[in-house]
């Protein structure tokens, strides 16, 4: 028999409903919103509720009446007898064992759920859950007696999370408070530990990785052990079935720096140790091949009369001298030559146009990762040659958090440029047996690249919604993090099946995109602590507040 | 389906009239006549000092809360609800059916500061004419009627039992009186009864002692002391050894002094934490037993509406022959009283008009029984 903590409540403001229900409990009992706990109901049925909310109540009428009770005011006055005063929680309903959904009974006892009660009521049972992929685990009851406290992976159906049931991951909270990063990471060593597990092999789907590095060193050494990790991490991980290896078959690709310009946080020791076992690569822009992605450079640009298009689309049509052109430095010159006054080229575009576009473009190529030429040699590589080569449980870091804003849209864009094209069979050299089965890309701060305030005709948005949309099918996955989840474009958000909420702002879960959320839950949002995430996903039947162990890799400090 | 007053006239060989049934609301509960209202006179000091005036309190008051735990542990109270049901017609005369549900119950108090259940009874009872019982076989008639009517498949369904029935006089009545207010005072008599029944198990039990005296909420002295299971005036004595009557209302007209002027001004001036001189009180209803009796103000009369809120009435029988002779030890009375004025906070503000002269425990007890009643519409339907 488990723990009796409660009884069920039905009054005639608040009766139980289909949906929820009410119980007193003692003003001692430790609950948290997100416990579940289960009633008797008809048939010798139990039915299961998540607490939504606690309520403490006493007999005082007012203010005025805890005034008066203190002798009119005074603060020293002590009384013979406490209050009268209990605690009421309201539970929504999750589940009934024998699906039976009328309201539950007023006078019901109410008791904690058992590990196997709780995994039923939440969905969670591995045996019951296709394609079982860890991803965190939930505690309850925590702060009552020994032995009540129950800690339980959770698990998602990989094909609500990867395809093709549904798929993406977007991943919202405040920096630093909600660890994105470091979530996204224990859900991808997850997967990666999934797909490549022994009795896994017998699926015939394999996954690969493109993760962009955006913050300092974080993602550089992915592969390497965390020194740190402490004893009771690595029994979470054990609890969880993972081992505590970091990743594996990682390579990094840095943007080229030359002797004035270095491109990388990373430090050159380590780099050229990467580079020295073909762990890493330095990758470069050359015109001839990558003059095509000129546009991503003018992602974030507003162009109303297009007329940015139109220069672009007479450079890559090879009009006026571009066909001649096989440098970045020629190309700048003759984008100059387009300047001058009195130019006679395409009458459609003015002086003023090509100024502008120079303007832009200018900066931008005197990056050194603009180059004539790749030398093998030196571990040098085009990214979208890298990309469309990537293996099977392969995982390409991109370091892109040194470059500017506009030059890391442009890195970005062409990656998940490749990447689509890759998944779409448009290269045709690379044997279809080759390219793996999904791709997960991996992008921080993606409010830079989707949110609402991004022209509408930016081919980077145009690219993520397509993969959002399509992404499904064609087993690209984006797993994206911001920090604000409603600036995010509409279209992006709403074809996420899995949304993680970490510590959120107090402002942020005001707005629309929360509305849904119970107001306790949105308010233990702006109280999460590091390595705690409120999981919504499509098999679970209601919102999870889940924990994750502290991330298996190096970590810079 | 049937309801319970058919049954009661098939069976009492009446004529029902399907009177409206209603619940008697408090005021027009004709207590009057059992409680508070006595004439309390003065025959001499209560107390073994002689208090010229007033004593005052608030310093023991302070100083007992510091040093020691709560002298109150127990507290006791009753109440019922009454309901005229039907009237039934008997030869030529009609009278009501009264019906109650009457629920006595002691809460104590734990080290938490907290309140829990020492015990609790609810009952259901019916009052009848005496002439209902056609053949005088007395109780005989009223023990089986209960028992056919607790038979009744509506009571079966709900599984509702009715304790007993009770009988009031089918008398000629006198100006002014009725025969629903001799319906409400038998069921009255019983909630007595069961008050009594219950300090009689704690006693039993040895848990009232010098550390945990019972505030009993009203007057101790019951007018039916002598009768009942309980009549045996030494075992009363002893049971109220530890045994605090506190009400919350009186009549300060009926508090003369031994000149037989009324007390009322005293009582009405009465300081902030003082308390009047105990009085020894012999009862004309119950006689050898005598009281002390003395006032107390908890409440400022700055925030209440008349004098008399915010002063118990305080009430104690004395047991030795010492006390019945000297009265009680003034330690014991200013023990009792600091303590009643520690038990002043919190209060039922805005709950119970009666908040200024509540007790919080007494009050919380109070709630507690009246939680266990069925609603009023239930309970008049089941006739």
């Amino acid at each position: 028999m488990n723990k009796i903590i409660g009884k069920v409540t039905a009054t005639e403001r608040k009766p139980t409903t289909i949906d929820e229900f009410y119980f007193w409990t003692s003003k001692d009992m430790i609950l948290t919103p997100f416990d579940v706990i289960k009633v008797s109901h008809i048939n010798n049925s139990i039915t299961f509720g998540v607490i939504e909310e606690i309520s403490h109540i006493t007999d005082t009428q007012s203010y005025l009446n805890s005034f008066i009770s203190n002798d009119f005011g005074d603060v020293e006055t002590q009384t013979n007898t406490k209050r009268i005063g209990m605690n009421y929680v309201k539970a929504k309903v999750i589940g009934n064992t024998k699906n039976i959904y009328i309201p539950v009974r007023n006078g019901e006892q109410v008791c904690f759920a058992s590990a196997e009660e709780i995994q039923e009521a939440l969905g969670l049972d591995k045996k019951n859950i296709k394609n079982p992929l860890v991803c965190g685990y939930i505690e309850m009851y925590d702060g009552n007696d020994k032995g009540v406290k129950v800690s339980l992976p959770v698990y998602f159906n990989s094909h609500f999370l990867l395809g093709p049931e549904g798929a993406h991951l977007n991943i919202s909270g405040i920096s630093g408070l909600a660890s994105k990063t470091s979530y996204a990471m224990f859900l991808l060593k997850s997967i990666q530990q999934y797909f490549t597990n022994e009795i896994e092999k017998e699926i015939k789907e394999d996954v690969a990785f493109v993760l962009l590095n955006l913050k300092g060193r974080d993602l550089l050494a992915i592969d390497e052990p965390n020194e740190n990790l402490s004893e009771k991490d690595k029994a979470i991980y054990e609890m969880l079935g993972l081992d505590c290896s970091p990743f594996s078959n990682v390579k990094y690709f840095y943007p080229y720096s030359d002797r004035n310009i270095s491109n990388t946080y990373a430090q050159k020791k380590d780099v050229q140790t990467q580079l020295n076992i073909e762990k890493a690569y330095k990758y470069k822009y050359i015109f001839e091949y990558d003059k095509e992605n000129l546009d991503l450079l003018f992602s974030n640009i507003e162009d109303p009369n297009q007329t940015m298009e139109s220069i672009i689309n007479y450079i890559i049509s090879e009009q006026g001298n571009f066909g001649n052109i096989r440098n970045w430095n020629d190309f700048v010159k003759e984008v100059g030559e387009h300047c001058k006054a009195g130019f006679s080229g395409d009458k459609e575009i003015t002086v003023s146009s090509w100024r502008k576009f120079k303007r832009i473009i200018r900066k931008a190529l005197s990056n050194p990762i603009f180059a004539q030429r790749v030398s093998e040699q030196d571990k040098e590589i085009r990214l979208q040659n890298a990309v469309k080569n990537i293996r099977k449980n392969e995982v390409f870091v991109i370091d892109i958090a040194k470059l500017d804003e506009g030059m890391q849209g442009f890195v970005f864009g062409d990656v998940i440029r490749s990447v689509y094209d890759l998944q779409l069979g448009q290269f045709e050299e690379i044997p279809e047996e080759q390219i793996p089965s999904k791709i997960i890309v991996f992008i921080d701060e993606l409010n830079k690249y989707s949110s609402k305030d991004i022209p509408k005709y930016s081919p980077i948005l145009r690219q993520i919604i397509d993969i959002s949309e399509r992404g499904r099918s064609l087993g690209i996955v984006l797993f994206s993090a911001e920090q604000f989840k409603s600036a995010i474009h509409d279209r992006v958000k709403g074809n996420c099946s899995t949304h993680a909420y970490g510590r959120t702002n107090a402002i942020e879960i005001s707005k629309n995109d929360y509305r849904y959320i119970p107001q306790v839950y949105k308010n233990m949002m702006t109280r999460l602590k590091q390595g705690e995430y409120i999981i919504q996903n499509p098999v679970f039947r209601s919102l999870l507040n889940i924990k994750f162990p502290k991330p298996l890799y190096k970590q810079f400090k | 389906m049937e309801k319970i007053s058919n049954c009661i006239v098939k069976e009492t060989r009446g004529k029902s009239y399907k009177s409206h049934k209603y619940c008697f609301a408090n005021d027009e509960i004709p207590n009057i006549k059992y409680e508070n209202e006595q004439k309390i006179t003065v025959k001499k000091i209560g107390e073994t000092a002689s208090i010229e005036s007033t004593k005052e309190l608030r310093g023991k008051a302070k100083q007992i809360q510091k040093i020691s735990k709560p002298l109150f542990k127990y507290f006791l109270d009753g109440s019922r609800k009454t309901y005229k049901v039907d009237d039934i017609a008997y030869d030529r005369r009609v009278y009501p059916i009264i019906a109650g549900q009457i629920g006595v119950g002691c809460c104590e108090r734990n080290e938490n500061k907290e309140l829990r259940k020492n015990w609790i009874e609810h009952q259901k009872v019916i009052v009848l004419p005496n002439c209902a019982d056609k053949d005088g076989s007395g109780k005989l008639f009223f023990n089986n009627l209960v028992m056919k009517i607790n038979e009744h498949p509506l009571l079966k369904k709900l599984d509702i039992k009715f304790e007993r029935i009770l009988s009031y006089a089918d008398r000629e009545l006198h100006e002014g009186e009725k025969y629903e207010n001799l319906g409400i005072a038998k069921i009255q008599d019983e909630m007595i009864e069961n008050e009594k029944k219950i300090v009689d198990r704690l006693t039993s039990k040895n848990i009232l002692n010098e550390d945990s005296y019972l505030i009993k909420d009203g007057s101790l002295e019951y007018q039916k002391m002598k009768t009942g299971n309980f009549r045996d005036l030494s075992i009363i004595k002893n049971n109220y050894r530890r045994v605090v009557g506190v009400s919350k209302s009186f009549n300060p007209e009926k508090c003369i002094d031994k000149r037989g002027k009324s007390n009322a001004k005293i009582i009405a001036e009465l300081k902030l934490y003082h308390r009047t001189p105990a009085f020894m009180y012999e009862s004309t209803r119950v006689l050898n037993v005598k009281f002390a009796i003395w006032y107390l103000r908890i409440r400022d009369t700055k925030y209440t509406i008349s004098p008399f809120d915010g002063i118990l009435k305080v009430e104690k029988i004395l047991i030795t022959d010492k006390e019945q002779e000297d009265g009680l030890d003034t330690e014991e009375v200013d023990l009792i009283s600091a303590n009643l004025i520690n038990e002043r906070n919190p209060v039922c503000y805005g709950k119970d008009s009666r908040w200024a002269n509540h007790l919080y425990p007494v009050y919380l007890t109070e709630a507690f029984i009246k939680s266990g009643y069925l609603s009023n519409g239930f309970f008049i339907n089941l006739f």
